[in-house]
């Protein structure tokens, strides 16, 4: 025989109900080592499981045994306890709802277990899993209803803790979360008024620059500062289209000079000078998009005011391509030519190859029979992950 | 027929109103009036009659240029306008019935690029030469053309 196994009906549960209650109050006072008694039934009072029996053809379904562990467990007396409905044991904080599940299960003759927190005599509480189930005779009619208890005050306390811990934390990254947000809130806020205050001062300088060369008769002068007009407008294009695109951190130089090469050739108002632009987008990093645009500034302003200068016609080419790691820029015009002494003695050159070695990128010059090519590699951004 | 525009300017940094006005009157164009604020615009005489008008988003007065637009629009609604802001991300989808926005910071090439775009489409709709990437045009430039054009 085996008492780990799965619940049956134990001797006192046979036969005739009431000669077994008798039964069981004779043999309350026996041990099972002194051989007298049902084995099922000693085994029920001396298990550690806190067990009782109820009897629903009393009135009130009373508990009409109870084993020494129960005892134990409440704190009650056996005298204090048969007798008794097991609602005894509810208290203020018993859950209502679960009571209420418990007394439908017993009205409708089905087992039940739930967790019900339950008081002992001394007014303190436990959590009480309650096993439930209603023992039937040969007939199908439900004789008794047999129920086990366990105090499971540290598993349920246990799960409170850490309902509540899960509470706090959850809060905490709500706080948390709302401070980042505000933070992120503030710093595109300042973002946008530094991105601002930026095209504002831009905007200034340009206009401040363009009055003062009208002020100016010296031709030589004002070219000179048409030159800077020209490199201030390229700064402000390369911020303005970095801070209109998605992405701050990456400059598509593509769009750039091709928008770069219709206004340049536009706003000098020659429109014998025929353009062939074959550009693609092609992202850079944004660390290197004034220098790269100025380069394409210097490159385009040099090609209209030397190429075709004296009203000279002409065709000025465009071309972007991307390779796996580099990208490829190729202006070209059917110029004269530049001496190759007055492009080293101009700043224009001397800052596209100071600022291409910023920029990590190469300009090299080439004949173009006629006219001159400048090519511009250099780095692309890295791929998206 | 002359192809002179008349061009009112609101912007009420004075820097660029003068900039702007410079670049007007170089292209050969007219600058009618200039004014810094929606009370200001409303001061002008009612037959002025602009033909564009650059209008700034942020104006003296803590007044808007979206005023200024739907001001004209009621006054004048011959005139194209162009709104030159920094914030074009304040613009609405519709633009309030304005035609078209130039972002700052502009270039020289830019404005004058589009004055010369905005001028060929005014006195000989549609516009012959591509449009300037210094100007975004606004669902009501298309229409306006064929409106002019008719």
């Amino acid at each position: 025989m085996t008492f780990t196994h799965a619940w049956s009906p134990p001797a006192f549960a046979r036969g005739v109900a009431l000669k077994q209650r008798d039964d069981w109050h004779l043999t309350d006072a026996l041990e099972y080592e002194h051989g007298r008694g049902d084995p099922f039934a000693a085994a029920v009072r001396a298990t550690r499981m806190p067990m009782v029996i109820t009897d629903p053809a009393r009135d009130d379904n009373p508990i009409v045994f109870c084993n020494v562990a129960f005892q134990d467990l409440t704190g009650y007396t056996r005298d204090e306890i048969i007798g008794k409905n097991c609602r005894f044991l509810q208290g203020p904080d018993t859950d209502r709802d679960t009571v209420t599940q418990v007394r439908e299960a017993i009205a409708a003759g089905d087992d039940i277990g739930v967790d019900l927190l339950n008081y002992r005599k001394d007014g303190t509480t436990f959590w009480n899993a309650l096993y439930m189930s209603p023992v039937r005779d040969k007939d199908g009619v439900v004789r008794f209803f047999f129920a086990s208890q366990l105090d499971v005050s540290d598993r349920v306390e246990a799960q409170n803790i850490i309902n509540d811990q899960k509470i706090l934390v959850e809060r905490e990254v709500e706080r948390r979360t709302a401070d980042l947000r505000a933070a992120l809130d503030a710093k595109t806020i300042l973002l946008h008024e530094v991105d601002h205050r930026v095209k504002n001062n831009l905007t200034m300088i340009g206009s401040l620059l363009r009055l003062q060369v009208r002020t100016i008769d010296d031709p030589s002068v004002a070219s000179k500062l048409d030159s800077m007009l020209e490199r201030v407008d390229a700064l402000a294009v390369v911020h303005r289209q970095l801070y209109q695109s998605s992405d701050i951190a990456r400059f598509d130089i593509g769009s750039f000079a091709e928008s770069l090469i219709s206004d340049v050739v536009g706003s000098s108002g020659r429109s014998d000078i025929k353009l062939d632009v074959r550009a693609q987008p092609l992202s850079i990093d944004a660390a290197n998009a004034s220098a790269l645009g100025l380069i394409l500034n210097e490159i385009l302003t040099n090609a209209v005011k030397h190429a075709f200068a004296d009203g000279r016609s002409g065709h000025l080419s465009l071309l972007v391509e991307g390779g796996d790691d580099y990208g490829t820029i190729k202006i070209c015009d059917d110029g004269p030519g530049m001496p190759s002494i007055a492009r080293s003695k101009s700043i224009g050159t001397s800052l596209i190859t100071r600022l291409a070695r910023q920029a990590r990128a190469e300009a090299t010059w080439s004949d173009n029979g006629p006219g001159t090519c400048v090519t511009i590699t250099f780095p692309k951004a890295e791929a998206k992950s | 027929m002359t192809n002179t525009m008349e061009v009112l300017i609101v912007e009420d940094e004075m820097l660029l109103a003068m900039d702007i006005e410079a670049m007007v009157e170089d292209s050969g164009h007219h600058v009618l009036a200039e004014a810094a604020s929606l009370r200001e615009v409303e001061a002008l005489p009612e037959d002025l009659h602009p033909q564009l008008a650059f209008v700034d988003i942020h104006l003296a007065d803590e007044s808007n240029g979206l005023d200024v637009c739907r001001y004209i629009r009621a006054h004048w609604p011959d005139a194209l306008i162009i709104f030159v802001t920094a914030n074009v991300s304040r613009i609405p989808a519709d633009f309030s019935g304005a035609h078209g926005v130039i972002a700052k910071p502009f270039s020289h090439a830019g404005l004058v690029n589009a004055i010369n775009y905005l001028a060929n489409g005014m006195f000989d709709p549609p516009p012959s030469m591509p449009r300037p990437a210094s100007l975004i045009a606004s669902p009501n430039l298309e229409p306006r053309w064929t409106q002019l054009a008719s």
